[in-house]
């Protein structure tokens, strides 16, 4: 099933890379949705997610006939959508370092990102605070390790391409990652209770 | 006690998790005939599948669509910072073009007064120079406190010496 899908993907992508206008639209409905919650969680803003998420797939459709192996396009578009983040993370440092964005819109921003979700329900905003509060205390690379096998599944080979390291490497941060995750009560807690 | 009858700690747990692959052979088999060991792993492996669950619940859907390049045109409302680059430029123009109105207006009112100042003094230096060239001398008889004429021309004549 999963293989087919896989499939179904890479040979999208080798028309889109063709020209194929039909199929690149198909291609970015495929990736939406996905790639949308993977710069959300990321950003903690909606209108931020929207905005990356467009110069995304502008960027993909532009870049992608430098796509090597259709078969690898997942890994490739978060590359680019991992590279966008860093992009706005950066851009976002330097505005708060003239003064354009201050520290008190950053708590804001991290802890009621939930505020332009009105479908919010308590589990949801508590699930995105203790998600933050885990992701916070760990490193740059455990952190997005951790969020890519986790809540984007990715295989560790594809975490691998998206990050450009080698997979023992990815393990070593997963295995890091998965020990504070261990040690972490806030969290845990909370998903034994939804997964009951 | 060989190691195949050892349960998995939590670090060999925490391995078989990211890849059971990179266990050593006697843990692998120790792990896949204990039930103990695999009920840890199974329970970590269900939070984390909880964790992407909920990921994928509590994230809002995306709004917009994707534009992509060659899409038709874009409708009147999405040209709005278009349209707001075009009117702040239109009136930044104005804005320069008004201020140096105001500049040449203000220039012109200062000239104007200029001239007006210009005459007055030249009104007055023809007033001060008709006086010294004919002096008004039925007025002065009455500082000198005399009478005579003459009297008067000399006591001028006392008082500013033409040579």
């Amino acid at each position: 099933m999963m293989a087919d899908i896989n499939y179904q993907v890479a040979e999208l992508a080798e028309k889109a890379r063709a020209g194929d206008r039909a199929s690149l639209e198909q291609l970015v409905n495929h990736f939406h949705e996905e790639i949308f919650r993977m710069v959300y969680y990321r950003t903690r803003s909606r209108m931020d997610a929207e905005d990356l998420t467009q110069e995304i797939f502008m960027r993909m459709s532009k870049n992608l006939s430098g796509l090597k192996d259709a078969g690898r396009i997942r890994p490739w578009l978060y590359c680019i959508a991992l590279n966008r983040v860093r992009d706005f993370h950066r851009k976002k440092r330097i505005l708060s370092f003239f003064g354009t964005t201050t520290e008190l819109d950053a708590v804001a921003q991290a802890t009621a990102g939930s505020n332009n979700n009105p479908g919010d329900n308590v589990m949801q905003k508590e699930f995105r605070l203790q998600l933050h509060r885990f992701t916070e205390g760990l490193s740059r690379w455990e952190r997005e390790v951790f969020m890519l096998r986790f809540v984007d599944h990715l295989r560790i080979r594809e975490i691998a391409e998206a990050l450009k390291k080698s997979e023992n490497t990815i393990k070593t941060h997963l295995y890091r990652a998965l020990k504070k995750f261990r040690e972490n009560p806030g969290l845990r807690d909370l998903l034994r209770g939804e997964a009951l | 006690m060989k190691s195949k009858d050892l349960h998995l700690d939590e670090d060999q747990v925490i391995r078989s998790v990211v890849d059971e692959n990179d266990l050593s052979v006697s843990v692998r088999d120790h792990l896949s005939t204990c039930s103990a060991c695999q009920r840890k792993k199974e329970q970590i492996e269900k939070e984390l599948t909880s964790l992407g669950r909920m990921a994928k619940e509590s994230a809002p859907l995306p709004r917009q669509e994707i534009r992509l390049p060659f899409h038709k045109p874009r409708g009147l409302w999405s040209w709005r910072p278009v349209f707001a680059t075009g009117l702040a430029v239109i009136l930044l123009i104005a804005g320069v073009w008004w201020s140096g109105l105001l500049v040449t207006t203000s220039g012109e009112k200062m000239t104007a007064r200029i001239i007006g100042e210009t005459e007055n003094d030249r009104q007055l230096m023809a007033e001060i120079d008709a006086l010294e060239e004919y002096v008004p001398y039925d007025f002065y008889p009455d500082i000198s406190g005399e009478s005579d004429p003459d009297y008067f021309v000399e006591f001028l004549e006392f008082v500013v010496p033409l040579e």
